[in-house]
Protein backbone atom coordinates (compact mmCIF):
# COMPACT_ATOMS: atom_id res chain seq x y z
CA UNK A 1 0.00 0.00 0.00
CA UNK A 2 1.46 3.46 -0.84
CA UNK A 3 0.13 6.74 -0.46
CA UNK A 4 0.02 8.94 -3.35
CA UNK A 5 -0.88 12.57 -3.32
CA UNK A 6 -3.17 13.48 -6.42
CA UNK A 7 -2.86 17.70 -7.37
CA UNK A 8 -5.90 18.94 -7.58
CA UNK A 9 -8.09 22.32 -6.97
CA UNK A 10 -8.07 21.29 -3.33
CA UNK A 11 -5.49 19.22 -2.60
CA UNK A 12 -6.64 15.88 -0.90
CA UNK A 13 -5.08 12.37 -0.23
CA UNK A 14 -5.84 9.15 -1.46
CA UNK A 15 -5.27 5.73 -0.80
CA UNK A 16 -4.66 3.71 -3.67
CA UNK A 17 -4.36 0.23 -3.81
CA UNK A 18 -1.26 -1.00 -6.27
CA UNK A 19 -2.76 -4.32 -7.79
CA UNK A 20 -5.99 -3.16 -8.17
CA UNK A 21 -4.56 -0.51 -10.23
CA UNK A 22 -2.33 -2.47 -12.24
CA UNK A 23 -5.06 -5.34 -12.60
CA UNK A 24 -7.87 -2.26 -14.15
CA UNK A 25 -5.32 -0.91 -16.07
CA UNK A 26 -4.38 -4.55 -17.76
CA UNK A 27 -8.52 -4.88 -18.20
CA UNK A 28 -8.58 -2.01 -19.85
CA UNK A 29 -5.84 -2.25 -22.34
CA UNK A 30 -7.19 -5.98 -23.05
CA UNK A 31 -10.73 -4.27 -24.13
CA UNK A 32 -8.82 -1.37 -26.02
CA UNK A 33 -6.92 -4.17 -27.71
CA UNK A 34 -9.49 -5.95 -28.58
CA UNK A 35 -11.55 -3.04 -29.54
CA UNK A 36 -9.22 -2.11 -31.87
CA UNK A 37 -9.07 -5.65 -33.45
CA UNK A 38 -13.17 -5.91 -33.83
CA UNK A 39 -13.13 -2.39 -35.49
CA UNK A 40 -10.66 -3.86 -38.06
CA UNK A 41 -13.10 -7.13 -38.50
CA UNK A 42 -15.90 -4.94 -38.75
CA UNK A 43 -15.20 -3.60 -41.99
CA UNK A 44 -14.70 -7.25 -43.41
CA UNK A 45 -16.67 -8.38 -46.27
CA UNK A 46 -19.93 -10.08 -44.25
CA UNK A 47 -19.71 -8.77 -41.01
CA UNK A 48 -22.95 -7.28 -39.30
CA UNK A 49 -21.30 -6.13 -36.39
CA UNK A 50 -20.27 -6.52 -32.98
CA UNK A 51 -20.64 -6.55 -29.11
CA UNK A 52 -17.47 -5.99 -26.39
CA UNK A 53 -18.39 -6.15 -22.80
CA UNK A 54 -16.45 -6.52 -19.58
CA UNK A 55 -18.01 -5.95 -16.64
CA UNK A 56 -17.22 -1.72 -16.50
CA UNK A 57 -17.67 -1.10 -20.34
CA UNK A 58 -19.19 -1.88 -23.70
CA UNK A 59 -18.16 -1.48 -27.03
CA UNK A 60 -21.49 -1.64 -29.54
CA UNK A 61 -21.59 -1.54 -33.38
CA UNK A 62 -24.06 -3.23 -35.29
CA UNK A 63 -26.08 -2.50 -38.73
CA UNK A 64 -29.51 -2.36 -36.92
CA UNK A 65 -29.05 -0.44 -33.75
CA UNK A 66 -32.39 -0.15 -33.46
CA UNK A 67 -32.21 -4.11 -31.94
CA UNK A 68 -29.28 -4.38 -30.02
CA UNK A 69 -31.65 -5.19 -27.08
CA UNK A 70 -31.99 -8.21 -29.10
CA UNK A 71 -28.60 -8.71 -30.18
CA UNK A 72 -27.21 -8.39 -26.48
CA UNK A 73 -29.49 -10.64 -25.10
CA UNK A 74 -28.89 -13.47 -27.45
CA UNK A 75 -25.17 -12.94 -27.34
CA UNK A 76 -25.50 -13.00 -23.48
CA UNK A 77 -27.61 -16.03 -23.59
CA UNK A 78 -25.53 -18.34 -26.21
CA UNK A 79 -22.44 -17.78 -23.78
CA UNK A 80 -24.13 -18.75 -20.95
CA UNK A 81 -26.21 -21.66 -22.70
CA UNK A 82 -23.08 -23.17 -24.14
CA UNK A 83 -20.91 -23.22 -20.90
CA UNK A 84 -23.63 -24.90 -19.57
CA UNK A 85 -23.80 -27.67 -22.23
CA UNK A 86 -19.95 -28.15 -21.35
CA UNK A 87 -20.42 -28.21 -18.12
CA UNK A 88 -22.66 -31.11 -18.69
CA UNK A 89 -19.67 -32.92 -20.88
CA UNK A 90 -17.16 -31.84 -18.36
CA UNK A 91 -15.32 -30.10 -21.16
CA UNK A 92 -14.30 -26.71 -19.25
CA UNK A 93 -14.42 -23.20 -20.21
CA UNK A 94 -15.79 -22.45 -23.51
CA UNK A 95 -13.36 -20.86 -25.72
CA UNK A 96 -15.91 -19.92 -28.54
CA UNK A 97 -19.13 -20.90 -30.14
CA UNK A 98 -20.30 -20.27 -33.79
CA UNK A 99 -23.96 -20.27 -34.35
CA UNK A 100 -25.44 -20.75 -37.46
CA UNK A 101 -28.68 -19.32 -38.38
CA UNK A 102 -30.60 -19.73 -41.34
CA UNK A 103 -30.05 -15.77 -42.34
CA UNK A 104 -26.87 -15.30 -40.15
CA UNK A 105 -24.61 -16.61 -37.96
CA UNK A 106 -22.68 -15.28 -34.77
CA UNK A 107 -19.04 -16.17 -33.25
CA UNK A 108 -19.43 -15.65 -29.50
CA UNK A 109 -16.17 -15.55 -27.34
CA UNK A 110 -14.96 -15.02 -23.76
CA UNK A 111 -11.30 -13.46 -23.89
CA UNK A 112 -10.39 -12.32 -20.60
CA UNK A 113 -13.23 -11.43 -19.16
CA UNK A 114 -14.28 -9.60 -21.90
CA UNK A 115 -17.54 -11.09 -23.40
CA UNK A 116 -17.67 -10.76 -27.33
CA UNK A 117 -19.90 -11.32 -30.22
CA UNK A 118 -19.66 -10.93 -33.71
CA UNK A 119 -22.72 -10.92 -36.00
CA UNK A 120 -21.37 -12.05 -39.64
CA UNK A 121 -23.64 -12.81 -42.89
CA UNK A 122 -23.86 -16.92 -43.67
CA UNK A 123 -20.85 -17.06 -46.48
CA UNK A 124 -18.21 -14.96 -43.72
CA UNK A 125 -15.20 -16.80 -43.02
CA UNK A 126 -15.71 -17.51 -39.57
CA UNK A 127 -12.51 -19.33 -38.65
CA UNK A 128 -10.66 -16.46 -40.14
CA UNK A 129 -11.93 -13.74 -37.85
CA UNK A 130 -11.81 -16.05 -35.07
CA UNK A 131 -8.05 -16.58 -36.20
CA UNK A 132 -8.11 -12.28 -36.10
CA UNK A 133 -9.41 -12.06 -32.80
CA UNK A 134 -8.18 -14.64 -30.49
CA UNK A 135 -4.81 -13.68 -28.45
CA UNK B 1 -44.15 -50.39 -31.93
CA UNK B 2 -42.72 -48.43 -35.53
CA UNK B 3 -41.63 -45.35 -33.00
CA UNK B 4 -39.49 -48.05 -30.62
CA UNK B 5 -38.00 -48.90 -34.08
CA UNK B 6 -37.19 -45.57 -34.75
CA UNK B 7 -35.27 -45.17 -31.80
CA UNK B 8 -33.81 -48.54 -32.07
CA UNK B 9 -32.41 -47.52 -35.42
CA UNK B 10 -31.15 -44.49 -34.84
CA UNK B 11 -29.51 -45.51 -31.35
CA UNK B 12 -27.53 -48.65 -32.91
CA UNK B 13 -26.51 -46.11 -35.23
CA UNK B 14 -24.86 -43.44 -32.63
CA UNK B 15 -23.53 -46.74 -31.03
CA UNK B 16 -21.67 -47.79 -34.33
CA UNK B 17 -20.73 -44.14 -34.52
CA UNK B 18 -18.84 -44.51 -31.28
CA UNK B 19 -17.23 -47.42 -31.81
CA UNK B 20 -16.03 -46.51 -35.22
CA UNK B 21 -14.54 -43.23 -33.81
CA UNK B 22 -13.71 -43.81 -29.87
CA UNK B 23 -12.87 -39.88 -29.98
CA UNK B 24 -16.65 -39.49 -29.98
CA UNK B 25 -17.38 -39.48 -26.38
CA UNK B 26 -20.79 -38.86 -26.63
CA UNK B 27 -23.77 -38.36 -29.26
CA UNK B 28 -27.53 -38.27 -29.33
CA UNK B 29 -30.26 -37.11 -31.38
CA UNK B 30 -33.13 -34.85 -30.64
CA UNK B 31 -36.90 -33.45 -31.87
CA UNK B 32 -39.25 -30.60 -31.05
CA UNK B 33 -37.24 -30.32 -27.79
CA UNK B 34 -37.26 -33.96 -27.01
CA UNK B 35 -34.83 -37.12 -27.05
CA UNK B 36 -35.27 -39.77 -29.16
CA UNK B 37 -32.16 -41.92 -28.96
CA UNK B 38 -28.68 -41.61 -27.13
CA UNK B 39 -25.79 -43.71 -27.51
CA UNK B 40 -24.80 -45.98 -24.06
CA UNK B 41 -22.42 -43.15 -23.03
CA UNK B 42 -24.93 -40.38 -22.76
CA UNK B 43 -27.17 -39.94 -19.61
CA UNK B 44 -30.82 -39.01 -20.33
CA UNK B 45 -30.60 -36.14 -17.92
CA UNK B 46 -27.46 -35.11 -19.40
CA UNK B 47 -29.18 -35.29 -22.92
CA UNK B 48 -32.12 -33.48 -21.43
CA UNK B 49 -29.96 -30.47 -19.82
CA UNK B 50 -28.32 -29.71 -22.83
CA UNK B 51 -31.42 -29.85 -25.11
CA UNK B 52 -32.67 -27.21 -22.44
CA UNK B 53 -29.96 -25.13 -23.21
CA UNK B 54 -30.30 -25.20 -26.46
CA UNK B 55 -34.00 -24.28 -26.88
CA UNK B 56 -32.62 -21.34 -24.26
CA UNK B 57 -30.41 -19.77 -27.13
CA UNK B 58 -33.05 -21.07 -30.03
CA UNK B 59 -35.36 -19.11 -28.57
CA UNK B 60 -33.65 -15.84 -28.44
CA UNK B 61 -32.06 -16.64 -31.87
CA UNK B 62 -34.43 -14.37 -34.08
CA UNK B 63 -31.71 -12.10 -35.13
CA UNK B 64 -30.16 -14.33 -37.04
CA UNK B 65 -33.11 -16.74 -38.29
CA UNK B 66 -33.80 -20.54 -37.20
CA UNK B 67 -30.63 -22.42 -35.73
CA UNK B 68 -29.02 -24.89 -37.91
CA UNK B 69 -25.59 -25.48 -36.49
CA UNK B 70 -24.17 -24.87 -33.03
CA UNK B 71 -20.61 -25.74 -32.58
CA UNK B 72 -19.24 -24.76 -28.76
CA UNK B 73 -15.53 -25.30 -28.58
CA UNK B 74 -13.47 -25.79 -25.17
CA UNK B 75 -9.72 -26.53 -24.09
CA UNK B 76 -11.02 -30.38 -23.85
CA UNK B 77 -13.52 -30.98 -26.64
CA UNK B 78 -16.45 -29.19 -29.10
CA UNK B 79 -19.58 -29.98 -28.63
CA UNK B 80 -22.11 -30.05 -31.89
CA UNK B 81 -25.71 -29.94 -32.29
CA UNK B 82 -26.58 -29.72 -36.27
CA UNK B 83 -29.48 -30.15 -37.64
CA UNK B 84 -30.23 -32.68 -40.10
CA UNK B 85 -33.74 -33.50 -41.95
CA UNK B 86 -36.04 -31.66 -38.96
CA UNK B 87 -33.46 -33.96 -36.09
CA UNK B 88 -30.86 -32.30 -34.14
CA UNK B 89 -27.41 -34.28 -33.69
CA UNK B 90 -25.74 -34.12 -31.12
CA UNK B 91 -22.10 -34.96 -30.97
CA UNK B 92 -19.71 -34.62 -28.05
CA UNK B 93 -16.12 -34.96 -29.16
CA UNK B 94 -12.18 -34.70 -27.67
CA UNK B 95 -9.52 -32.45 -28.85
CA UNK B 96 -7.82 -34.90 -30.47
CA UNK B 97 -10.78 -35.67 -32.55
CA UNK B 98 -10.67 -35.76 -36.03
CA UNK B 99 -13.07 -33.43 -36.68
CA UNK B 100 -13.44 -34.22 -40.81
CA UNK B 101 -14.22 -38.41 -40.11
CA UNK B 102 -16.62 -37.25 -37.64
CA UNK B 103 -18.49 -35.28 -39.53
CA UNK B 104 -18.20 -37.12 -42.51
CA UNK B 105 -19.46 -40.06 -39.76
CA UNK B 106 -22.17 -38.52 -38.48
CA UNK B 107 -23.57 -36.16 -41.49
CA UNK B 108 -23.98 -39.10 -43.61
CA UNK B 109 -25.13 -41.89 -42.11
CA UNK B 110 -27.73 -40.36 -39.64
CA UNK B 111 -29.36 -38.97 -42.34
CA UNK B 112 -29.02 -41.89 -44.30
CA UNK B 113 -30.60 -43.72 -41.43
CA UNK B 114 -33.82 -41.13 -40.79
CA UNK B 115 -34.68 -41.68 -44.60
CA UNK B 116 -34.62 -45.78 -44.59
CA UNK B 117 -36.42 -45.64 -41.01
CA UNK B 118 -38.93 -43.21 -42.59
CA UNK B 119 -39.21 -45.04 -45.57
CA UNK B 120 -39.89 -48.43 -44.17
CA UNK B 121 -41.74 -47.19 -41.26
CA UNK B 122 -43.79 -43.82 -42.44
CA UNK B 123 -46.77 -43.98 -39.57
CA UNK B 124 -43.45 -43.43 -37.55
CA UNK B 125 -43.12 -39.70 -38.51
CA UNK B 126 -46.18 -38.49 -35.97
CA UNK B 127 -45.79 -36.44 -33.37
CA UNK B 128 -45.94 -39.28 -30.38
CA UNK B 129 -43.25 -38.71 -27.65
CA UNK B 130 -40.40 -41.28 -28.89
CA UNK B 131 -38.90 -44.03 -26.09
CA UNK B 132 -35.75 -43.99 -25.43
CA UNK B 133 -34.14 -47.09 -26.20
CA UNK B 134 -32.60 -48.59 -22.43
CA UNK B 135 -28.80 -50.23 -23.15
CA UNK B 136 -29.15 -53.71 -23.75
CA UNK B 137 -27.25 -56.61 -24.70
CA UNK B 138 -27.38 -57.15 -28.42
CA UNK B 139 -28.39 -61.01 -27.95
CA UNK B 140 -31.51 -59.92 -25.76
CA UNK B 141 -32.12 -56.94 -28.44
CA UNK B 142 -32.37 -59.70 -31.50
CA UNK B 143 -34.68 -61.97 -29.42
CA UNK B 144 -36.85 -58.24 -28.59
CA UNK B 145 -37.22 -57.93 -32.08
CA UNK B 146 -38.22 -61.49 -32.81
CA UNK B 147 -41.05 -61.05 -29.90
CA UNK B 148 -42.38 -57.56 -31.79
CA UNK B 149 -42.48 -59.12 -34.88
CA UNK B 150 -44.20 -62.26 -33.41
CA UNK B 151 -46.26 -60.01 -31.84
CA UNK B 152 -47.46 -57.84 -34.39
CA UNK B 153 -48.04 -61.11 -36.50
CA UNK B 154 -50.38 -62.25 -34.27
CA UNK B 155 -52.15 -58.43 -34.07
CA UNK B 156 -52.43 -58.53 -37.67
CA UNK B 157 -54.15 -62.17 -37.47
CA UNK B 158 -56.44 -60.80 -34.92
CA UNK B 159 -57.05 -57.57 -36.77
CA UNK B 160 -57.92 -59.42 -39.82
CA UNK B 161 -60.07 -62.20 -38.05
CA UNK B 162 -62.17 -59.00 -36.17
CA UNK B 163 -62.16 -56.90 -39.69
CA UNK B 164 -63.50 -60.09 -41.33
CA UNK B 165 -66.13 -60.26 -38.38
CA UNK B 166 -67.12 -56.19 -38.50
CA UNK B 167 -67.78 -57.19 -42.47
CA UNK B 168 -69.80 -60.15 -41.54
CA UNK B 169 -71.73 -57.75 -38.99
CA UNK B 170 -71.94 -54.79 -41.69
CA UNK B 171 -73.41 -56.74 -44.27
CA UNK B 172 -76.88 -56.18 -42.21
CA UNK B 173 -76.36 -52.71 -40.62
CA UNK B 174 -76.47 -49.62 -42.58
CA UNK B 175 -72.92 -48.39 -44.66
CA UNK B 176 -71.72 -45.69 -42.75
CA UNK B 177 -68.35 -47.27 -40.98
CA UNK B 178 -67.16 -47.94 -44.82
CA UNK B 179 -65.08 -44.61 -44.72
CA UNK B 180 -62.32 -46.69 -43.52
CA UNK B 181 -60.40 -47.61 -46.70
CA UNK B 182 -59.74 -43.77 -46.65
CA UNK B 183 -58.24 -44.08 -43.36
CA UNK B 184 -56.07 -46.83 -45.25
CA UNK B 185 -54.91 -44.99 -48.03
CA UNK B 186 -52.06 -43.16 -46.78
CA UNK B 187 -50.63 -46.03 -45.78
CA UNK B 188 -50.14 -47.68 -49.32
CA UNK B 189 -47.20 -46.36 -50.63
CA UNK B 190 -48.32 -45.97 -54.73
CA UNK B 191 -44.46 -45.04 -55.38
CA UNK B 192 -42.27 -48.08 -55.55
CA UNK B 193 -39.17 -47.50 -53.08
CA UNK B 194 -36.04 -46.27 -54.89
CA UNK B 195 -32.87 -46.58 -53.42
CA UNK B 196 -31.01 -43.65 -51.78
CA UNK B 197 -29.23 -41.59 -54.74
CA UNK B 198 -25.60 -43.00 -54.45
CA UNK B 199 -23.34 -40.07 -53.92
CA UNK B 200 -19.91 -40.13 -55.93
CA UNK B 201 -16.80 -37.90 -55.24
CA UNK B 202 -15.39 -37.07 -57.95
CA UNK B 203 -12.14 -34.61 -59.17
CA UNK B 204 -13.09 -31.35 -61.35
CA UNK B 205 -11.50 -30.65 -64.40
CA UNK B 206 -12.23 -27.79 -66.55
CA UNK B 207 -13.99 -28.21 -69.66
CA UNK B 208 -13.68 -25.88 -72.54
CA UNK B 209 -14.65 -25.12 -76.10
CA UNK B 210 -16.72 -23.27 -78.76
CA UNK B 211 -19.55 -25.86 -78.58
CA UNK B 212 -19.67 -26.48 -74.97
CA UNK B 213 -22.88 -26.12 -73.81
CA UNK B 214 -22.18 -23.67 -69.92
CA UNK B 215 -25.01 -25.97 -68.39
CA UNK B 216 -23.52 -29.62 -69.01
CA UNK B 217 -20.80 -31.75 -67.08
CA UNK B 218 -19.38 -34.26 -68.10
CA UNK B 219 -19.76 -37.46 -65.59
CA UNK B 220 -17.51 -40.86 -66.24
CA UNK B 221 -19.38 -43.72 -68.32
CA UNK B 222 -19.21 -46.30 -65.20
CA UNK B 223 -20.88 -44.04 -62.93
CA UNK B 224 -23.90 -43.51 -65.29
CA UNK B 225 -23.99 -47.16 -65.61
CA UNK B 226 -24.49 -47.42 -62.29
CA UNK B 227 -26.96 -45.31 -61.88
CA UNK B 228 -28.82 -46.66 -64.75
CA UNK B 229 -28.59 -50.21 -62.89
CA UNK B 230 -29.92 -48.82 -59.93
CA UNK B 231 -32.71 -47.10 -61.32
CA UNK B 232 -33.90 -48.92 -64.83
CA UNK B 233 -36.53 -47.30 -66.39
CA UNK B 234 -36.67 -44.31 -64.23
CA UNK B 235 -35.31 -41.16 -66.47
CA UNK B 236 -32.03 -39.40 -65.09
CA UNK B 237 -31.72 -35.95 -66.60
CA UNK B 238 -29.81 -33.69 -64.08
CA UNK B 239 -27.57 -34.29 -61.62
CA UNK B 240 -26.70 -32.35 -58.14
CA UNK B 241 -23.32 -31.25 -57.71
CA UNK B 242 -22.01 -30.40 -54.03
CA UNK B 243 -19.10 -28.81 -53.74
CA UNK B 244 -16.56 -28.91 -50.36
CA UNK B 245 -18.20 -25.88 -48.82
CA UNK B 246 -21.48 -26.87 -49.59
CA UNK B 247 -22.86 -24.88 -52.88
CA UNK B 248 -24.80 -26.81 -54.57
CA UNK B 249 -26.05 -26.88 -57.85
CA UNK B 250 -28.36 -28.84 -60.33
CA UNK B 251 -27.29 -29.47 -63.79
CA UNK B 252 -27.89 -31.43 -67.07
CA UNK B 253 -25.05 -34.26 -67.90
CA UNK B 254 -23.13 -36.24 -70.37
CA UNK B 255 -20.53 -38.80 -70.55
CA UNK B 256 -17.09 -38.11 -70.76
CA UNK B 257 -16.32 -38.40 -74.53
CA UNK B 258 -12.30 -39.06 -74.37
CA UNK B 259 -11.57 -42.76 -73.51
CA UNK B 260 -8.37 -41.38 -71.98
CA UNK B 261 -10.93 -39.62 -69.13
CA UNK B 262 -13.02 -43.05 -68.42
CA UNK B 263 -12.22 -44.24 -64.95
CA UNK B 264 -10.53 -41.65 -63.54
CA UNK B 265 -13.03 -40.58 -61.47
CA UNK B 266 -13.23 -36.68 -62.83
CA UNK B 267 -16.34 -34.86 -63.43
CA UNK B 268 -15.75 -32.32 -66.48
CA UNK B 269 -17.03 -28.71 -65.53
CA UNK B 270 -17.71 -25.38 -67.48
CA UNK B 271 -16.14 -22.59 -66.01
CA UNK B 272 -20.14 -21.34 -65.47
CA UNK B 273 -20.93 -24.13 -63.34
CA UNK B 274 -17.20 -24.11 -61.36
CA UNK B 275 -17.92 -20.35 -60.64
CA UNK B 276 -21.50 -21.32 -59.30
CA UNK B 277 -20.27 -23.87 -57.03
CA UNK B 278 -16.99 -21.69 -56.36
CA UNK B 279 -14.83 -24.80 -57.05
CA UNK B 280 -11.96 -24.92 -59.31
CA UNK B 281 -10.41 -28.04 -61.19
CA UNK B 282 -8.66 -29.84 -58.59
CA UNK B 283 -11.19 -30.30 -56.18
CA UNK B 284 -13.19 -32.55 -54.72
CA UNK B 285 -17.30 -32.06 -55.63
CA UNK B 286 -19.72 -34.99 -54.99
CA UNK B 287 -22.52 -36.04 -57.66
CA UNK B 288 -25.54 -37.77 -57.15
CA UNK B 289 -28.25 -38.39 -59.76
CA UNK B 290 -31.57 -36.61 -59.82
CA UNK B 291 -34.32 -39.02 -60.14
CA UNK B 292 -37.34 -38.60 -61.59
Amino acid sequence: MVKKKSQQETETTVIVDEDEIADTTEENQTFKDLSDKLAKIRKGKGVIGYILRNTTQATIDLQEPEKIVEYAIFSSQALDSSQEISDQFELGDVSSVLIEGKENKALCMNIEGNKISIFMEKDADDADILKKISP
Amino acid sequence: MSNEVYAFALKSTLDEIQNACPDVTSNFIFKDGKLIAADKNTKEETATQTIEAFDAITERADIIGEVENITIQTAQGKVNIATTNDFYLTTVSSKEADEKYVNTLTRILIPIVIKLVEKIQPASTDKETIPIEQPEPEEEAEEATEEIVEETAEETIEEAEESENEELEEETTPPEPYEEPEQIEPEINVEPLLPEPPVTQLIVENLGGLLVPSDTVRVDEEVIKHWNELYGDNKITEVEVEALNGKKTRCKFKQIKKSKDTGKGVIKMPEKIQLTLETTAGELVTVKPVVE
